[in-house]
């Protein structure tokens, strides 16, 4: 009569146990990174029961053997590839979208068509000074733009940089938790409610990781996850409770590199996903938009500059340069400030005559600064669009590998509360069995 | 497959985002009535409205030339038909000054008539224009004409002003030198002279006395000023073809803007009876959703559980 005591607090005990699961997931339903934990209960078996040839030989009881984490490895690590992939779309779409900004906000192409329309009106009436102001002016506004437009782009480096070394910086500490996480991992019981929490932080982990670069995990035995940057053949991360920094570099001409440090080496990373990677595409993309620009800049002022030492201003002398170039070409300023200094007429032609204007006209034909500006921009743009299309894609992959991971591992409410019910009854019957064997031994004591 | 309670709220609100998002996009394209508010939302559109913005901007920078050189077309006209109006009234005194029952005096007064109508035609040839210029002027030199103490007039400069561009590649010399006007007269023995000269010389003629003289430099003069006033008629046909065609040029453009602006409304500007009903259906679907949501989330077991 005394195993049916031990059978019940046996249950007592483990049913508890089994409550104290269910009632972690359901507190635990909308926390990130959480897996769904089950109690896996064993009957406790007879002790000899093989050997000690006797039919009447009962179990003793229930146990709990251990905690089990709902985690599907393969599906974990489509999320994290999906991940990887929608970072770099988002953030190459954040990079070409202020590339977009900086492009159309100074209205370049604008001010370049009101400069050459400008020139029209002074070729009407070349003599008076009032269109020659106003043809200064909107060379003024056509160097402001220029000059602006530069000094957006360059603004964008400069976020680029900041933006890079922020990932870095976060990528690192996150290998440093991971790490402390892995050391863990070695140390703490398997299946126990400690090795589930760990393996659920090491997860949350990875799961930020990827965010910012594209990884390569592998666990060992105990769940200690291995991690390499980019792909299987790529540079070590972290490993068991060692975790490597990662640098971010600009250099001289412009490119931008990460390199992973560890204490024996020096190694080139290459992220194909992540922001990181984004990070790359944005900064190549940037520095192609400053080479196109620079070319229409240099064109520009180089194709007026000319046209103007062609010609001869209101006083008959040789037409001096409109603009002068700093030390970027998209560093123009106005070097002429006399509006009769403007080479409207063709050499020795007189002062009412507007050739040299013509030439100007000819130049933006030939120059197509008007048209090569729109052409930058929409290809900026182009790409730009591709890109939120690729991302809505990527973004439906991610949301179905998520969906699928969470299927496995996410908390349902509605199972919760059939498990709690079940749990609750087995508890009670538990208790009751307890009772039935007070009650049976009592008769026996009670027999005077 | 089982449906984490964490998933479903996480789809809801990615749902609920994504009208809301819709909702918002069609706002703001019904509020500012247009369509494209950056170039990567529609990359073909924004290339060619660029084009268009480019052309409205030229045909403005054109109206305003086409409207100057107008002006300055009709003051010619205008001036010339003064002109010619003041070498017929000369050319009436040469037969007037050729009949032989004058005397010197009658041929003085006729003389003093003339000189005055030299004067005006001097007047005339210096007149401003709506630019300030002379609107007689060569490419070259200060004025139209330069009358010196003597009273002889010289042309300023050489050369025919520039034209005045109106269009691409097309342009229109809105004015003609002085030199155009009133010189290039045959003096009759293979040379040219001008009409203030031809006038100066039937002057001192007529003052000189004599009725043969007067007759003979009358039957000059006479030649001299019909060839004058054929070459101001024929300027002046010249000016008034200009401006016919800057009438065909402007109502080109005025049809190209027209165009143009059709283009630009189907690329850039919002539909809004097709925006409304878009936004009727996404606020439509949005409230079905928030709906469906709320009564999906209320659906619990632990409510049953007593």
């Amino acid at each position: 009569m005394s195993d049916l005591l031990g059978i019940g607090a046996s249950g007592v005990r483990a049913y508890q146990t089994a409550l104290t699961t269910v009632s972690e997931n359901i507190s635990n339903a909308s926390t990130p990174g959480y897996a769904k934990r089950t109690t896996d209960l064993r009957e406790i078996a007879p002790a000899n029961s093989l050997t000690a040839n006797n039919a009447t030989t009962t179990g003793q009881g229930v146990s709990v053997a251990g905690v089990t984490r709902a985690a599907d490895s393969l599906r974990a690590a489509d999320v994290r590839n999906a991940s990887a992939d929608l970072a770099r779309s988002e953030t190459g779409i954040a990079w070409l979208d202020r590339i977009e900004t900086a492009l159309t906000g100074n209205q370049l192409g604008d001010r370049l068509t009101g400069f050459f329309n400008a020139a029209k009106a002074v070729a009407a009436d070349p003599t008076s000074t009032t269109p020659r102001s106003a043809l200064l002016e909107q060379a003024s506004a056509v160097a402001n733009s220029f000059t602006a437009t530069g000094k957006a782009l360059n603004n964008l480096d400069a976020d680029v940089d900041a933006t890079a070394d922020n990932a870095v910086a976060t990528l690192n500490t996150l290998g440093a938790s991971l790490a402390k996480v892995n050391e863990g991992l070695g140390r703490v019981t398997p299946g126990s409610n400690g090795a589930a929490q760990l393996a659920d932080q090491r997860d949350a982990i990875l799961d930020q990781i990827s965010a910012i670069s594209d990884i390569t995990v592998t666990t060992d035995s105990v769940g200690r996850a291995t991690v390499k940057l980019g792909n299987a053949g790529g540079p070590t991360f972290v490993e068991a409770n060692q975790a490597a920094s990662v640098t971010f570099a600009r250099g001289t001409d412009g490119t931008v590199s990460f390199a992973l440090h560890t204490q024996q080496a020096v190694s080139t990373v290459t992220p194909n996903g992540g922001a990181l990677a984004g990070v790359i595409d944005g900064a190549a993309r940037i520095a192609d938009a400053r080479t196109k620009l620079n070319t229409i800049a240099t064109a520009f002022t180089d194709g007026v500059n000319a046209v103007q030492a062609q010609g001869n201003d209101l006083d008959g002398k040789s037409g001096a340069a409109l603009f002068t170039v700093g030390t970027t070409p998209t560093d123009i300023s106005l070097s002429l400030t006399d509006p009769r200094g403007v080479a409207a007429a063709g050499a020795g032609k007189g002062v009412r005559d507007n050739s040299n204007l013509a030439n100007l006209d000819t130049l933006r034909t030939s120059g197509a600064f008007e048209a090569n500006t729109t052409a930058l921009i929409s290809s900026n743009a182009s790409t730009l669009a591709n890109r939120k299309q690729v991302a809505d894609a990527q973004s439906a992959i991610r949301d179905n590998a998520v969906a699928a991971r969470d299927a496995v591992s996410g908390v349902n409410l509605d199972s919760e509360a059939v498990d709690l019910l079940r749990f609750q009854q087995a508890y009670q019957a538990s208790s009751r069995v307890i009772q039935v064997a007070r009650d049976t031994l009592q008769s026996i004591l009670d027999i005077h | 497959m089982q449906i984490g309670t964490s998933q479903f709220y996480a789809t809801g609100a990615s749902q609920l985002g994504k009208l809301s998002a819709q909702a918002d996009t069609l706002n703001t394209q019904i509020a500012t009535g247009k369509k494209i508010t950056a170039p990567s939302q529609d990359v073909v559109a924004y290339n060619r409205l660029s084009a268009i913005k480019q052309a409205n901007a030229d045909n403005t920078a054109y109206a305003s030339n086409i409207s100057l050189a107008k002006s300055l077309l009709q003051q010619s006209d205008t001036t010339l038909t003064a002109v010619t109006s003041q070498l017929q009234r000369a050319a009436e005194l040469t037969t007037q000054a050729a009949n032989g029952t004058l005397n010197d005096a009658n041929r003085k007064a006729i003389a003093t008539e003339l000189q005055s109508i030299r004067d005006d035609l001097v007047n005339l040839a210096g007149t401003t224009d709506a630019r300030g210029q002379p609107l007689f002027a060569a490419a070259t030199g200060k004025g139209a004409v330069t009358q010196a103490a003597d009273g002889t007039v010289t042309f300023d400069g050489t050369g025919e002003v520039p034209a005045i561009p109106v269009g691409d590649g097309t342009d229109v010399r809105a004015t003609d030198s002085a030199q155009r006007v009133f010189g290039g007269i045959s003096d009759g023995k293979g040379g040219t002279t001008d009409i203030f000269a031809v006038l100066s010389t039937y002057i001192s003629a007529l003052n000189a006395g004599g009725t043969a003289t007067a007759s003979a430099a009358s039957g000059t003069a006479a030649t001299a000023i019909q060839s004058a006033l054929n070459q101001v008629s024929d300027v002046q046909g010249s000016v008034g073809a200009r401006a016919a065609r800057l009438d065909i040029v402007s109502s080109q453009a005025t049809d190209a803007a027209g165009a143009r602006e059709v283009d630009r409304t189907a690329l850039e500007d919002t539909d809004i009876s097709t925006a409304i009903v878009d936004l009727q259906k996404t606020m439509t679907i949005l409230q079905a959703t928030q709906a469906s949501f709320t009564k999906l989330g209320q659906l619990s077991l632990f409510d049953y559980l007593k």
